[in-house]
């Protein structure tokens, strides 16, 4: 009997609030992902070579972890409690008919593990499955194929997942369940007191409203202009203003609700602003969090974005390998060691292609000075209208005294492998190379032009023209190694001016049939394997190849697109839930108004109107200011967050935010429609009447 | 004259087969009008089911009820919906005025929902604001206001659409003797000035007194029935506490 209470209480409770059983659901599934985040095939697979940074990344999980935790008891704790309190009458009786209060706290205890248990035995799966999907993805797109894929389940991520999630879930439970066993019986059996909040004069709601408005203004300002980022403490100053600016603008909106009531018309137009109103001057606080919640949640999402949005673009990959040699191999026997070395390890035929880069130092003169001039180039960029864009070509350009030197047809041969035209120059002509990190869209259609007019230049005291399109194609694997400014000689010239003395670094590339059929990843570990193998330091040489290269990008990729998307789905999931279970919450406690609209003649569908109206309202107005706020904010993580990554603002710009749209109405939409629906189910039931005593 | 309100054998049963409680048990009579008819009987004896009945709250079990000449099982949804709005005025015992709305918005909220014209309502609003003594409250929440207002201010919502019936369910319950007199007082004034018919609900024979016709009600059927002729209210007062010592409260039958 006592069993058989405590199953259909735990079922009632699931059945009248779907929603928070169904953020319970989500918030296991994400405990899973982020706790089995080193069992993702592209994190073992970074692990090897990254070990460093993935292992200071798999160190801050447990942040997250806690982190998570502390926000969900808040949000478990509070939902609970609506929950326990609409039943205080029931407890009431329980206690009356002489139930020990050690019982009930046992029933509602036991009520709640089955809830608990029950979200756990739908979350598990479906985060495992997710888990897996995410990793099979990651996996396929950074090109390891799906053949290194291994159906991994994380024991660890599971028992904390199960520990964690019982244990804020018991902790919040049990405090309530303790509050409302020890009240009196004729407490809880009686009406709960309605508090009626006093009301301020009306000047300090408009003092409150704009000086919130005030606030949020002066936080953007901040947050746009740089200050924040700049400044150390101004970042903290700047999310204070934020914080109480939303909390003030809450509460002061009673206000502009006010303002509405008084125009109100229409069928049940002045009853839903009232209602709106009676929220919002009792909640200001929770819509205000609500509503700085959606907005992290916007801004994770969208800087998670921006990251491997940028860091997807720039990927420019041709070059497999590159090989360097110590400093005691003459220039021209590099080609031939490496050659060698490859051929003794069976690895010759692994490559497709091998090419040396030479790249040597003006060393006609011994000046440092003067050596390299290019007037015509500076005046005419100066000539161009005042821009950003001008001051800093200006500014990089004024270092080219001494400009480093590519061997012409070793740059041809890289450009012919990339698909990209190759580049033709008389005797006296030169190329201009500029890495891409130190160029971008607007920079290089200024230089093409003064290009495309075959400015002249003095190279070591000699009259060169610099032609052809600005040249950008990384000359070795690793990214790290980047020119300012270079030229691009014909061969002759290029050793003339390096008298023989050069560097060599041979470039390779894989066999494409190897790495269709197994993966890059996987190629170039097995490579790798048998390079290390191969006492390369002994024969002078060492290698880099595109993985490690890959790998730390791919790293930052993966680790900031995760993490970021995680906080914001928590954050989403909570903001939501707590306004969702609060307006169903307060719409069930005015159940008594909804009846005697019904007496006064009001339909189902009016209610049903009404009621929607509410919900569109309640949760649209912290979800508009988060919107409106995410716009400054996208602004604010281009300048911030994403600074020098990005190739061009505007690009930028339009991806995170196309994102934060996307993202933020798919969920506001489902959620929205979830707290419609249960909105609507509650007020049919009014319509059938009950005899009440 | 044609009667506003025909009830016929009317039936309510509450309850499945094995445990049956009839509420009503075969009632029929008739409410002419600006008839004032008060329904007094004990606890349990059915007449908030009748009540009920007749707002549409509940359904019957059997019998017919008919308004104008509609039977009420006939209407559906829309027409249902007017019907609870504009024909009858419905009257509570707690008021149950939404107490987040403005004592004038509470009074509105039946035109809104009946897409009546601003102008009209208006006007019936500031009429019935100045007869009930409310005009100063009107822009006051119901918790600003006392119990008397409170009920005065229902009574306005319930009045504000013309409606050929009021339904009124121990509209007393809740007052003091000195509201309570102040509110009978008006809705007497109510029915004889604009002639508008009150069914009322009370077991409060002082409050009885101030109706025209009195049905007495025991075990879901009508037990006596009291007309007040040219009497004073003082002495059909008197009439009335003696058919509720016959009533006794339900006990001397028992007894």
């Amino acid at each position: 009997m006592f069993s058989d209470l405590i199953l259909r209480n735990s079922k009632r409770s699931r059945k009248e609030n779907g929603l928070f059983f169904s953020s319970l659901v989500i918030s296991i599934v994400a405990f899973y992902l982020i706790l089995s985040l080193s069992k993702q095939d592209v994190m073992m697979f970074l692990q090897k070579m990254e070990s460093d940074a993935v292992n200071k990344l798999l160190l801050l999980v447990p942040v997250f972890y806690v982190l998570t935790l502390g926000i969900l008891f808040f949000l478990i704790y509070f939902a609970c409690k609506y929950q326990l309190q609409r039943r205080r009458h029931e407890f009431g009786v329980y206690l009356m008919m002489g139930m020990r209060r050690g019982t009930l706290f046992s029933l509602l205890m036991a009520e709640d593990l089955i809830s608990s248990l029950l979200a756990l035995v739908i979350g598990i799966p479906v985060a495992v499955l997710l888990s897996e999907i995410i990793s099979l993805v990651t996996a396929k797109t950074v090109g390891m194929g799906i053949i290194g894929h291994r159906f991994s389940l994380s024991g660890s991520a599971l028992v904390f997942t199960i520990v964690g999630f019982l244990g804020i879930k018991l902790a919040a439970f049990s405090i309530l369940s303790s509050k409302i066993c020890r009240q009196e019986i004729g407490g809880l059996l009686g009406d709960e007191p309605e508090v009626t909040k006093k009301q301020k004069p009306q000047s300090v709601y408009i003092l409150s409203f704009f000086g919130g408005l005030a606030l949020l203004a002066a936080a953007y300002t901040m947050a746009i202009g740089g200050t924040a980022w700049q400044i150390p403490g101004m970042m903290f100053v700047t999310e204070l203003c934020g914080f109480f600016g939303t909390l003030l603008l809450f509460y002061g909106m009673r206000i502009l609700i006010q303002f509405f009531a008084k125009m109100g018309t229409g069928k049940l137009r002045v009853f839903n602003i009232r209602q709106l109103e009676e929220n919002v001057i009792h909640q200001s606080t929770t819509m205000a969090i609500s509503s700085l919640l959606i907005l992290a949640a916007l801004c994770c999402f969208g800087a998670g974005v921006g990251i491997v949005g940028t860091n997807a673009q720039n990927d420019d990959h041709v070059l497999d390998y590159t090989f360097d040699s110590y400093d005691d191999i003459p220039s021209e026997e590099v080609l031939p060691t490496v050659q060698t070395m490859l051929e003794e390890q069976n690895l010759a035929e692994q490559f497709s292609d091998l090419l040396p880069m030479r790249i040597g130092h003006i060393r006609t003169t011994d000046a440092y000075e003067g050596v390299f001039q290019m007037d015509s180039v500076m005046d005419a960029i100066a000539a161009l209208p005042n821009s950003y864009e001008q001051d800093v070509l200006l500014n990089n350009l004024s270092y080219t005294d001494k400009p480093y030197l590519i061997m012409q047809s070793d740059y041809n041969k890289l450009l012919e492998l990339a698909g990209k035209p190759t580049l033709d120059l008389a005797p006296n002509e030169a190329g201009v190379y500029i890495s891409a990190d130190f160029i971008n869209t607007e920079r290089t259609k200024i230089l093409n032009q003064i290009f495309s007019t075959h400015p002249e230049a003095q190279l070591d005291g000699a009259q060169i023209f610099l032609t052809g399109e600005l040249q950008t194609t990384n000359l070795v694997t690793d990214r790290s190694i980047t020119l300012s400014f270079a030229l691009i000689l014909p061969d002759e010239q290029f050793r003339y001016y390096t008298q023989g003395k050069y560097n060599v670094y041979v470039n390779g590339v894989l066999n494409h049939e190897t790495v269709n059929e197994i993966g890059l990843m996987n190629a170039i570990s097995q490579v790798n394997n048998r390079l290390d193998g191969a006492n390369l330091d002994g024969k002078g040489i060492s290698y880099e190849s595109y993985l490690q290269n890959m790998g730390r990008s791919l790293f930052y990729m993966v680790a900031a697109g995760y993490i970021t998307i995680y906080l914001a789905i928590i954050f989403l999931v909570v903001a939501n839930t707590i306004l969702g279970v609060q307006f169903l919450m307060s719409q069930r406690k005015s159940g008594r108004r909804y009846k005697t609209l019904v007496r006064l003649g009001a339909d189902y569908a009016v209610l049903r109107k009404s009621g929607r109206n509410q919900v569109q309202w309640f949760m649209g107005l912290p979800i508009a200011v988060a919107a409106f706020s995410s716009l400054l904010g996208v602004k604010a993580i281009v300048k911030g967050a994403l600074a020098g990554r990005v190739g061009g603002p505007q690009n930028a710009i339009m991806l995170v935010s196309a994102a934060m749209i996307l993202l933020l109405l798919v969920v506001e939409y489902i959620y929205i429609t979830l707290v419609k629906r249960s909105s609507d189910r509650y007020l049919l039931t009014l319509m059938q009447p009950q005899r009440e005593e | 004259m044609e009667p506003i309100l025909n009830i016929e054998n009317l039936t309510k049963v509450y309850g499945n087969t094995q445990s049956q409680t009839t509420a009503l048990n075969g009632m029929t009579f008739q409410v002419m009008p600006g008839e004032f008819l008060g329904i007094m009987g004990s606890s349990g004896s059915g007449k908030s089911t009748l009540l009920n009945c007749i707002a549409t709250v509940i359904q019957p079990s059997g019998g017919s009820i008919s308004v104008q000449g509609k039977s009420l099982a006939k209407l559906g949804g829309k027409e249902l919906a007017a019907y609870r709005g504009k024909t009858v005025g419905y009257l509570f015992q707690n008021f149950e005025l939404l107490d987040n709305l403005t004592a004038r918005e509470n009074i509105l909220l039946p035109t809104t929902l009946h897409e009546v014209s601003e102008k009209e309502s208006r006007q019936r609003l500031k009429q019935l604001a100045d007869y009930l003594e409310i005009a100063d409250v009107l822009d006051k929440f119901p918790t600003q206001m006392s119990g008397g207002q409170r009920q005065r201010v229902a009574t306005a919502r319930a009045l504000i659409l013309h409606p050929r019936l009021i339904l009124a369910d121990e509209p007393t319950g809740a007052l003091d003797s000195k509201n309570a007199k102040n509110l009978m007082e008006k809705l007497s004034g109510l029915n004889e000035e604009e002639q508008a018919t009150i069914l009322m609900v009370t077991h409060d024979s002082n409050v009885a007194s101030f109706c025209k016709r009195i049905l007495f009600i025991q075990d879901g059927v009508i037990f006596h029935e009291l007309r007040r002729g040219e009497e004073s209210q003082r002495d059909f007062y008197e009439r009335i506490l003696q058919v509720m010592a016959q009533l006794g409260g339900g006990s001397s039958n028992v007894l």
